[in-house]
């Protein structure tokens, strides 16, 4: 289970990416080469067949990317816009996999974006991250989620 | 430029909607993200605002309509899609006239409304438009 839903979330953010920005260069990275210390990490909490939390983990310079792509303006530091735009495409993302796990009787849904960190204390049957590499910077998912009993 | 060529339908009647909504909110967000104070920005986003409650719902019930007519199958989920967001910007509307135009609640609000417009336009939307190539009905919107 932990391959399909991997790929389910390499192939929504490569479609929204391609869809939404106009990257075409989206390529998969391990996730041991992702590495930032200043990103804007947003939560989307699953529940219902699966449940736990999925962390975006967009860097900065990314976040500020993606914006300055989508509003044709030059937004050069991050805030509550910022933010918010972020927010909304990992939302999109998650939505778009809801559709693909439906498809495979998972029913799921999601709850709203919030900016904050995993939570580390709990423990996951699957736990994996998917990191992407686009010329508007990278991207890493961090996929942290149970079946429910 | 916000609006692309690519987000067209072929549908001219959705069309010239999509684009007076992506030049409403292109107008919104530069008044929004101007070096201004909030105090001389915050007469245009009010206005702005206004608008595009309005607007919005006229838009969605229009491509509702058309959706209806041309017999596509994803219309009671596109409709729940609309529905949502409309609720989504009566609620903001509410909740920024309660605080007294705070302009914080503004911020996040085009945040959001940037990305899924885009979205929205860029992929749900298409499958209305691919729907009606595939059954020979595109352009059909009178």
């Amino acid at each position: 289970m932990t391959a399909d839903l991997h790929a389910s979330f390499l192939e929504a953010t490569q479609t929204v990416f391609q869809l939404m920005l106009d990257l075409s260069d989206i390529h998969e990275c391990p996730a041991e080469t992702f590495f930032c210390d200043d990103e804007v990490d947003i939560s989307i909490g699953v529940t219902g067949d699966l449940t736990g939390e999925i962390i975006y983990r967009f860097p900065r310079i990314t976040s500020l990317n993606m914006v300055n792509i989508m509003s044709g303006m030059e937004v050069d530091s991050v805030d509550d816009f910022v933010t918010s735009a972020v927010s909304e495409i990992a939302n999109i993302i998650s939505g778009n996999v809801l559709t693909m796990l439906a498809g495979n009787n998972l029913n799921c849904d999601i709850l709203p974006p919030a900016m904050q960190k995993p939570d580390d204390t709990r423990e996951y049957a699957i736990h994996t991250a998917c990191c992407v590499s686009t010329s508007a910077g990278d991207v890493c998912l961090d996929i942290r989620l149970n079946p429910a009993k | 430029m916000l609006w692309k060529d690519k987000y067209e339908l072929g549908v001219p009647l959705i069309d010239a909607q999509h684009k007076e909504l992506f030049q409403r909110v292109e107008a919104f967000l530069q008044t929004l993200r101007s070096s201004s104070s909030w105090e001389d920005k915050v007469k245009r986003v009010n206005e702005t605002l206004e608008f595009m409650n309005g607007y919005v719902v006229e838009h969605f019930r229009a491509e509702e309509a058309y959706q209806k007519k041309i017999g596509y199958p994803g219309y009671e989920l596109h409709k729940k899609i609309h529905t949502d967001m409309v609720n989504y910007v009566l609620q903001v509307s509410a909740e920024y006239e309660r605080m007294g135009c705070n302009e914080q609640l503004m911020q996040q609000f085009a945040g959001k409304l940037l990305a899924w417009l885009i979205n929205h336009v860029a992929a749900e939307d298409q499958h209305i438009a691919a729907f009606a190539i595939e059954k020979g009905v595109a352009g059909n919107d009178r």
